[in-house]
């Protein structure tokens, strides 16, 4: 069943130095599945998935031929069912913990801000959830966590913070903008599986955007790579690592590799027509 | 030689009446024109270690050695002569409303040394930036260029010891690819001795000699390249960090 239709989504930007298109006619469907989306910086990953919860501001502007999320129409949405939609129905982990989390306000001021604003829930019962949700992300003394201001958690751990503030109105839809690359690989590992489990048992469509090919190849279902505002391969995940464009084997080849021959890594030649 | 030895560190922070053990009791020694590996999760203490070197993080105990001498407290200019330090986030350690001509020159101008527009130029030369970048701001330049200044600044007094806390971790595939070869390059060159902290087991493979796998602030394996590359790890935890690695394999 199709969650969230995409067709010819366009971001322009219009600055002093004329129009900027950060993203160029991106098509896509996401099912209740992993589709994970990868490219470098500037690629447009994040501005796509940030289209989708129409969170661009002006001079930004989000034009599509289509924007479909569960039957409703997000392009003709007023900006009232878009709030209704926000959180709710589909959430957004962001990528930075520095900058996404209010820093004069207590995580658990924060975790709780959402619940007792949107869904009417006394202090004590929000507190209580509050706590459960950073235990469900293997927080291990949440009690202290609540307590604390951001600067005073890794970032790992307000990464995780910022997955539990999202979790917890039980959306259908969760984008995650980079939601590991602050993680360790153990923790990184812990954090999927909760996401992945959430996937599984709850039925959530999942929109992982990351700029590490070997891990969206390990987690996702689906991969779209996108270069420069545009898509320039759509393959099974399973599949990258036999990816046809060269602008993907470019990707997978400058990585560094465990019992790798330690010489120069290959550097990533761009070639003009990719974008077109 | 060892030029880095470390000895029963220990670094406790104190906050709220509470004590917060970030490293416990760990040794480690890094030889002349070695590059060692750091690797743990996020508060496993392993950038504690690299900031309690630099005077960053209160030494509760233990004793750090550079080239056999205990270093001074406060560091000093001597120091900061011997031992730089490049950080994990370009975006954060350059000052904003400093030109990178400015980035570039005050450490000279801080040891008293002169032909600083000769060194400017020469090292951003050197990091493989082009000199017309010399009056830029830090918010006109990349994430990867930002980190190539942070670089050519570490460099600037001719350290013979980088301390690296994630340089890569924030930058592409293609400008981190782009980066550790700069940073293999300079370590040839200047026969410079690293001591880096990454969470990416293929970066520290990539770039690193030996490796000490860190959990809870304490030591857990110090592993070989070799060991590391034949999965021959000793204990459970260091086990599971190269499993959850698994796909650096690829």
């Amino acid at each position: 069943m199709t969650l969230l239709s995409v067709n010819n989504l366009r971001v322009t930007f219009d600055t002093e130095a004329g129009r900027v298109e950060a993203v160029r006619g991106v098509s896509f469907t996401l099912g209740r599945e992993r589709l994970g989306i990868v490219g470098e910086s500037g690629s447009g990953k994040t501005m796509t998935g940030r289209s989708v919860l129409r969170l661009i501001r002006p001079p930004g502007r989000i034009e599509a031929d289509e924007m479909r999320f569960d039957g409703q129409d997000l392009m003709r949405a007023s900006e009232k069912d878009m709030r209704a939609l926000r959180g709710k129905r589909i959430a957004m982990v962001m990528q930075d913990p520095k900058y996404s989390l209010n820093p004069v306000m207590k995580v658990g001021a924060q975790l709780m801000e959402g619940l007792r604003q949107r869904d009417r829930i006394g202090g004590a019962e929000a507190r209580a959830r509050a706590i459960a949700a950073l235990d469900a992300v293997q927080i291990r003394d949440p009690a202290r966590v609540m307590e604390a201001y951001p600067h005073e958690l890794s970032g790992g751990m307000g990464q995780r913070v910022m997955i539990a503030m999202m979790l917890i109105p039980n959306p259908d839809l969760l984008i995650a903008d980079e939601p590991t690359s602050a993680l360790d690989v153990t923790v990184q590992a812990e954090v999927l599986k909760i996401l992945d489990d959430l996937v599984q048992s709850r039925g959530m469509g999942l929109i992982f955007i990351s700029h590490d090919l070997r891990l969206v190849a390990r987690f996702c279902d689906r991969v779209l790579v996108m270069y420069k505002g545009r898509v320039v391969e759509e393959l099974a995940a399973r599949d990258l690592m036999k990816a046809r464009h060269p602008y993907t084997q470019g990707l997978l080849n400058c990585l560094p590799r465990i019992g790798g021959d330690r010489g120069p890594l290959p550097g990533l030649d761009r070639a003009a027509e990719w974008a077109n | 030689m060892a030029l880095i030895e470390i000895e029963n560190l220990s670094v406790t922070f104190h906050s709220k009446g509470h004590a917060v053990r970030a490293v416990e009791d760990v040794s480690l020694s890094v030889t002349e024109k070695g590059s060692f590996g750091l690797v743990g999760e996020s508060g496993s203490g392993k950038s504690t270690i690299l900031r309690a070197i630099c005077g960053l993080a209160p030494v509760s105990a233990g004793s750090i050695r550079i080239a056999g001498k205990p270093v001074p407290t406060p560091r000093g200019r001597a120091f900061a002569a011997e031992v730089q330090m490049v950080f994990q986030d370009p975006y954060a350690s350059l000052h904003p409303r400093h030109t990178i001509d400015r980035v570039l020159s005050e450490p000279l101008a801080i040891h008293g040394q002169g032909d600083a527009d000769r060194r400017v130029v020469q090292a951003l030369s050197d990091v493989g930036l082009p000199t017309s970048f010399r009056f830029r701001y830090p918010h006109q330049l990349s994430g990867g260029q930002r980190q190539r200044v942070a670089i050519a600044r570490a460099l600037m007094l001719e350290p013979s010891i980088l301390l690296l806390d994630e340089p890569t971790s924030a930058l592409d595939a293609s400008v981190q690819a782009e980066t550790l070869n700069l940073l293999s390059r300079l370590r040839a060159e200047r026969g410079l001795t690293f001591l880096m902290v990454s969470h990416d087991l293929a970066v520290i493979d990539h770039m690193c000699d030996r490796v000490l796998v860190m959990q809870n602030g304490r030591a857990v394996e110090e592993l070989s390249r070799d060991d590391l590359a034949g999965s021959r790890m000793k204990t459970d935890y260091a086990r599971n960090l190269f499993e959850a690695s698994a796909d650096r394999m690829l």
